[in-house]
């Protein structure tokens, strides 16, 4: 798998190409749709949590907060929901063209993570204004992309091969985005679930690999976030989780291609 | 004794001299769809080879199985059974402008076609230039794809096609679109290809083309290979095939039975009809043309019909019907059956002829009815029901009593005189007709223990359904056997599914290896068959053992001939 895609890293390339071009070439406003919609969804629940809700967290601003966690939540999330159809939606390349199936979800992923800069260079630009610098642990910021990137691939080629099989998988994974999105510590702080459930669950919630990741990038963009993560996580529990879980993922996910290769293209042909 | 000179020589082992250059090859490829309510093999039994250099063309109705076996050959689809070997870079086409995006300009689509086609970028810039010109674009090359009409798509994806690098380049039916011009061009380029010493696997409704293209055709009926061969045969099959079936991609309308006996034999001897047309004269004609009563077995035999007409008949058939003493139904074939077209017929005097090329019938006594039907064979204009008699001649060991004598080659050379003599000097060798015994039962299992009776196809695969005409072999193999003894014969006895003997084959017993009766065409028709097999002891005159009726089989056909045996004829008439 890994020679095929390094001797075909030039399709890899041009899908991913081509998936950028086609979205921002035709709108008037182009690349900055790349900024717009994720902003408006920061904005949104700012204003109904912060001002409306009045949920008061300790660890930065909340706007800031929200931030470093919606942007990786959305690519993560559209990155799932766009690789669950890939497969069906491109039959014509991956069957006639004979491209490897798994090209499509990853070139998805690829597409989504140039994306993604825009908002995170926005993220870190924003976390410059309001704290006035960034952490040391800034420097973990290429490693923590990785570990999200990795994650990302992972789960998109598994639901994409799962889909082909299951049409019902993409109805189990709009409801559970929904509810991930809120046992993650995403619009709220981790301390609260603390506070208000026992102990036991409260561990349990904290092995929560999204948790992880999304404490990572605070860790690395919030200034002196990293007090929290001591009190709250433990600075190990939150490297360690979401590496092994990507790295995980990531290893069932070719494996469960490389069992199911050759049956893709017969539950494609209807 | 002459016929037997001939059928028991060594068959020949049916294997191709390996050709130095195959970059293409199937072995017993099948592929299954798992249905929600059944499975559906697609494709069963594919076997060819294609040479470098080669076109191969592949032929068949809708739903025959092309496509499926064209993305098997590609690579797009797994095969469920068998081995598929390419060697060579395969480009598949089953569609030109794969992955097109309207958003992005001509120049940048030719990256990403050919990209998805499996070419590199540096590949696919140092042939830029290249793709453009041929393409015929000009200053649209830079404009986004959706500025372009349909011919230009096309233009520009069979450009960026036809300039890639590939040993073996597979099409779908992707030539048939676009205008008289552009096909021209896709030919063209079809040939340079082929003068380029590529191999092509290519497959098209249209026949003139593929004609014109291809070295090598196989037909492919129901996800089987029907025909593998030069253009001019392929396409007549193809064309039988066209004909002789109703549309329908299931395999339903394969035959699997047939009508196997007379209705009722105490009519034999009337004669029917409304008598717009009236039998004059029946002649039974030998292979040398002469009236006889009596014909040798395996030999041609011609039925000359002469008949009035009284009234003009419009749409005519002619059938013949062959018939045992017993009423057992032997072979009924007719115009209707065979797709003939008889024209108008006015009022005088006519004849036709049932050409049958050799006579697959066991010696014995025959009758044999002639009729001319009306058009949908439900009002006889003349029917003479049994009326003539024919006896066929001929001395076959082991084959007494039996309805058919299909020819069959045996793996080890035996003498035949002497295996004649040797029964004949005896003068003991009863009916071996089991017809008594009850049906799969066995005896005498403890002397001697039977391995396996396998039936195995043209490719040597197990199997036991057969298409009447199919080459098939008997293969017998033993546990225990006692040792090797002069006295020792196989007799190995083929029944219809009814009880009904219809062939019996004597050879000599070897207790080495297996033995293996090879029929070159397997010419019973449809319906289940099972085969007995025996041991005979011709010193003390009885069966060591016997297993009747155990191992079963079955024929199918794509025509609804009557009776047991298939014979190979032609019909000709005046008119």
């Amino acid at each position: 798998m890994l020679r095929e895609i390094l001797n075909r890293r030039d399709l890899i390339g041009e899908l991913v190409l081509r998936n950028i071009k086609v979205r921002y070439s035709r709108p008037v406003l182009g690349v900055f749709w790349a900024f717009l919609p994720p902003i408006f969804n920061v904005l949104i629940f700012y204003l109904v949590f912060s001002r409306i809700l009045k949920v008061n967290i300790e660890e930065a601003p909340f706007m800031l907060y929200l931030m470093s966690a919606i942007f990786p939540w959305s690519f993560f999330q559209e990155t799932v929901m766009a690789s669950i159809t890939c497969l069906t939606d491109s039959r014509n390349i991956v069957k006639e063209g004979g491209v490897p199936h798994y090209f499509i979800p990853v070139s998805i992923a690829l597409a989504n993570g140039v994306n993604f800069l825009f908002p995170l260079l926005l993220m870190l630009a924003m976390a410059v204004i309001m704290l006035k610098g960034l952490p040391i642990f800034a420097i973990l910021l290429p490693l923590v992309l990785l570990i999200h990137i990795m994650l990302t691939i992972a789960v998109s080629i598994i639901v994409s091969v799962l889909y082909v099989k299951l049409r019902d998988i993409k109805y189990v994974f709009e409801t559970l985005f929904l509810a991930l999105f809120y046992i993650s510590p995403i619009v709220y702080s981790a301390s609260f679930i603390r506070q208000s459930f026992p102990e036991t669950i409260y561990k349990l919630y904290v092995m929560n690999p999204l948790t992880g990741l999304f404490n990572l990038y605070r860790l690395s963009v919030i200034k002196g976030f990293v007090y929290f993560i001591k009190r709250d996580f433990g600075l190990i529990s939150v490297l360690v989780v979401p590496l092994c879980f990507s790295l995980a993922m990531l290893i069932f996910a070719v494996h469960y291609y490389k069992r199911n290769r050759d049956e893709i293209n017969d539950y494609l042909a209807y | 004794m002459k016929s037997m000179t001939t059928l028991l020589t060594e068959p020949r082992e049916e294997r191709c001299p390996a050709p130095a250059n195959i970059l293409v090859e199937l072995a017993g490829v099948g592929k299954k769809y798992k249905l929600a309510k059944s499975d559906f093999w697609a494709l069963r039994d594919i076997n060819f080879s294609v040479e470098q250099g080669r076109i191969l063309g592949i032929l068949g109705r809708n739903g025959a199985g092309k496509t499926t076996l064209l993305n098997i050959i590609a690579g797009a689809l797994a095969v469920t059974e068998g081995k598929v070997s390419l060697r060579g870079k395969v480009l598949a086409l089953f569609n030109l402008c794969i992955g097109f995006q309207d958003e992005l300009s001509g120049r940048e689509n030719i990256f990403l076609n050919g990209m998805l086609l499996g070419a590199s970028r540096k590949e696919l810039e140092s042939k830029l230039d290249e793709i453009i010109a041929f393409s015929e674009l000009g200053d649209f090359i830079e404009m986004p794809l959706g500025t372009y009409s349909q011919g230009m798509r096309l233009r520009l994806g069979f450009s960026v096609v036809v300039n890639l690098d590939f040993d073996i380049l597979v099409i779908d039916e992707v030539l048939a679109v676009g205008d008289a011009l552009f096909q021209n061009k896709c030919f063209q380029r079809l040939t340079e290809f082929r003068r380029a010493g590529k191999t092509l696997i290519i497959t098209n409704q249209g026949i003139d083309l593929i004609k014109r293209l291809s070295d090598t055709i196989v037909v492919v009926n129901h996800g089987r290979l029907v025909f593998l061969g030069n253009p001019e045969d392929a396409i007549a099959r193809y064309q039988v095939l066209l004909n002789t079936e109703q549309f329908s991609v299931l395999p339903q309308d394969i035959v699997k039975s047939t009508k196997r006996s007379a209705g009722d034999i105490s009519a034999w001897g009337q004669k029917l009809g409304t008598k717009e047309a009236v039998i004059n004269n029946v002649e039974i004609l030998n292979k040398w043309g002469f009236l006889c009563q009596e014909i040798e077995t395996n030999s041609p035999l011609k039925v000359k019909v002469h008949f009035a007409v009284k009234d003009t008949i419009k749409e005519s058939h002619f059938g013949v019907a062959i018939f045992r003493e017993d009423g057992m139904y032997c072979y009924g074939p007719n115009t209707q059956f065979d797709n003939m077209h008889i024209p108008l017929l006015k009022p005088g005097s006519y004849y036709f002829i049932f050409d049958c090329e050799a006579l697959l019938l066991a010696p014995g006594r025959y009758y044999i009815s002639v009729a001319i039907w009306d058009k949908d064979e439900t009002v006889a204009y003349d029917y003479h029901n049994g009326c003539y008699h024919l006896t066929v001649s001929g001395k076959i060991c082991g084959n007494e009593n039996a309805l058919t004598n299909i020819p069959f080659k045996y793996n080890y050379s035996i003498n035949p005189a002497r295996l004649f003599n040797l029964f004949t000097g005896r003068n003991t060798f009863p009916s071996l007709d089991l017809s008594s015994v009850a049906w799969g039962q066995s005896y005498g299992l403890n002397n001697i223990e039977v391995k396996q009776v396998k039936f195995l196809d043209i490719k040597n695969k197990e199997n036991n359904i057969f298409f009447t005409g199919e080459p098939v072999k008997i293969a017998v193999s033993f546990n225990r056997y006692p040792y090797r003894n002069k006295d020792l014969w196989l007799w190995i006895g083929i029944y219809r599914s009814d009880g009904v003997y219809c062939q019996g084959i004597i050879v000599p017993f070897f207790n080495k290896g297996g033995h293996i009766m090879y029929f070159p065409e397997l010419a019973l028709l449809p319906g289940g068959y099972a085969v007995s097999i025996g041991i005979w002891s011709s010193k003390t005159c009885n069966f060591l053992m016997y297993q009747h009726g155990l191992y079963p089989f079955a024929m199918e056909f794509n025509r609804q001939d009557h009776g047991t045996v298939f014979l190979k004829h032609t019909w000709i008439w005046n008119y």
